[in-house]
């Protein structure tokens, strides 16, 4: 079992309050691991520090085994984790074409641009159908594939998705997640945080429990849906009460 | 009839120079989420540069730009790194402080090197005119149209069709996102900053071209340059333009038409009643940028 990335006693939040309490967690490679939990958890919080969006305060963090020093959100690129955050992250008075090169912004080789560009489009056919459309002006589902086209322009290993199914329609989370799925299937490992937990434990390979900045249960797909206490936290109780 | 196509084509000459002083202001709020409500003070302080030049090295004022320009942009880069980017907290309402301070020093300055008696600066094109048909236009006004027709080209271009343009325009656009995808945000705030306050340097020179100035200049400055970018819409770039020759046209239509004492005052009214129906402005978004 080879872990792509690991927290070790990680500590991080906002404005003088600790979001994250001596956070481990580990994801292992080719997995899809979906970090679930209760608002505040700190779910998102983890995202923004592993993409370097977010400075942690203590602790340390691990990228195939070498530590991610001095970590910013180009650093991180450069090691190959892109992050799709939550809500619309496309530029909406730019057209699909736009968005999706701007994926490759810290590639200089124009030739290697566009050959991305080809493999995406092919993969997301949105990409070349609504070329010139402005970004704005596209459907939330179709917002979201655009997402995940200009997040796969720097041919990630590590892919951060930070609740797809914000807003979507249940027909729409379908495709999505098939999607997020497909690019599972390309040999990318996928930490995924969701709300929506039937949908994101649904198609994980190992679960997170969040809770209080703190992971309270983890294991393999089967381990997680298994355990009586996921139930429990449905209904809106905490793990540790279960 | 006469004095209407007359006014009409003044207010267009000379809305030019607005719209470089404009564009600058919106350009920074537009990707840094601050109102530089030291843009005022830049401009006058561009304006003097040119006035030093030329009375000190007989420098022509518009050959002049290719050395206050590039000052001026450094001094804009310099003033983002020092007074905008230790920022963290509140920062829309705190920019508004720091550069009004950055405001009254350069004003301070201003005054205790100039003094507060009005310049005036002379060149050929000042005081000669170019008479087309009936219609007497100064050469200055002519100039400074083109000038600000060749500004505007270039940040159109440097905007669209250049890395960094993608780059600012995606800033602007949502910052988060653009971080994420590699854009070095900071760096592209101070080079816009250092853009805007190059602007202010060939507004300031144009400015003083057509218009009696001293440091005090900058309050009237200031407050139409804000009318201009809000009726416009904060962050809109096409809409500083727009807002720029038609505050200007209004302006002097009202002149000619009415009475020189309500220009200002009706152009106000104007402004009034486009944000009742448009509070966003004419191309602002209500929504436009996502953190």
């Amino acid at each position: 079992m080879t872990m792509i990335l690991s927290m070790r006693n990680v500590t991080a939040g906002y404005d003088g309050s600790d979001v994250l309490k001596s956070l481990d967690l580990d994801v292992e490679e080719g997995s899809i691991t979906c970090i679930v939990g209760p608002n505040g958890a700190g779910k998102s919080t983890v995202l923004k520090v592993i993409s370097g969006l977010l400075r942690a305060r203590r602790g340390e963090l691990r990228y195939r085994d070498r530590p991610m020093t001095g970590l910013n959100p180009r650093r991180a690129l450069a090691l190959g984790i892109v992050q799709v955050p939550q809500n619309h992250s496309l530029f909406p008075a730019m057209t699909v074409r736009e968005n999706v090169r701007l994926g490759a912004f810290t590639v200089s080789d124009p030739a290697i641009v566009d050959a991305r560009m080809r493999e995406v489009e092919a993969m997301f056919p949105i990409v070349r159908e609504r070329a010139s459309e402005r970004a704005g002006n596209l459907s939330g589902g179709q917002q979201r594939l655009v997402e995940f086209a200009r997040c796969l322009m720097l041919d990630p290993e590590l892919i951060l998705l930070d609740e797809p199914s914000m807003g979507l329609d249940p027909r729409t989370l379908k495709s999505v997640f098939e999607t997020v799925a497909r690019m599972h299937e390309g040999g990318r490992t996928i930490l995924l945080v969701e709300q929506n937990v039937r949908a994101g434990l649904g198609i994980a390979t190992h679960g997170i429990v969040l809770e209080s900045g703190r992971v309270r249960l983890e294991g393999s797909h089967d381990e997680v849906l298994g355990n009586p206490q996921i139930g429990r936290l449905y209904l809106g109780t905490t793990v540790s009460e279960a | 009839m006469r004095l209407i196509v007359d006014a009409v084509i003044t207010g267009v000459l000379s809305g030019g120079i607005y719209v470089l002083m404009a564009l600058g202001l919106t350009l920074i709020f537009g990707v840094m989420d601050i109102i530089n409500v030291g843009q005022g003070a830049l401009v006058i302080l561009g304006a003097y540069l040119s006035y030093l030049l030329q009375q000190h090295l007989h420098i022509d004022l518009f050959v002049g730009l290719i050395l206050t320009m590039p000052v001026m942009f450094a001094l804009g880069v310099g003033l983002e790194a020092a007074f905008i980017r230790p920022i963290r907290w509140e920062r829309t309402t705190l920019s508004i402080l720091v550069t009004f301070a950055i405001a009254l020093l350069i004003q301070g300055a201003l005054s205790l090197t100039f003094s507060t008696n009005l310049v005036q600066m002379h060149a050929w094109y000042v005081s000669h005119s170019l008479k087309i048909g009936s219609f007497y236009l100064a050469w200055v006004y002519i100039f400074d149209f083109l000038l600000s027709v060749v500004l505007v080209a270039a940040l159109y271009v440097v905007l669209n069709h250049t890395k960094f343009g993608a780059g600012l325009r995606a800033s602007m656009q949502n910052r988060t996102a653009a971080q994420l995808i590699g854009i070095d945000v900071e760096r592209v705030s101070a080079i816009t900053f250092g853009i805007g306050v190059a602007l202010a340097a060939a507004g300031g020179m144009a400015y003083g071209a057509t218009s009696a100035f001293n440091p005090n200049s900058q309050y009237d400055l200031i407050s139409r340059l804000l009318v201009i970018i809000i009726l416009g819409g904060m962050g809109s770039l096409r809409g500083a333009v727009v807002a720029g020759f038609g505050m200007l046209i209004v302006e002097d239509v009202t002149s000619v038409v009415w009475s020189p004492v309500w220009a200002s005052t009706v152009f106000y009214m104007l402004l009034v009643v486009v944000l009742v129906l448009r509070p966003q402005g004419l191309f602002g978004r209500l929504e436009s940028r996502r953190q």
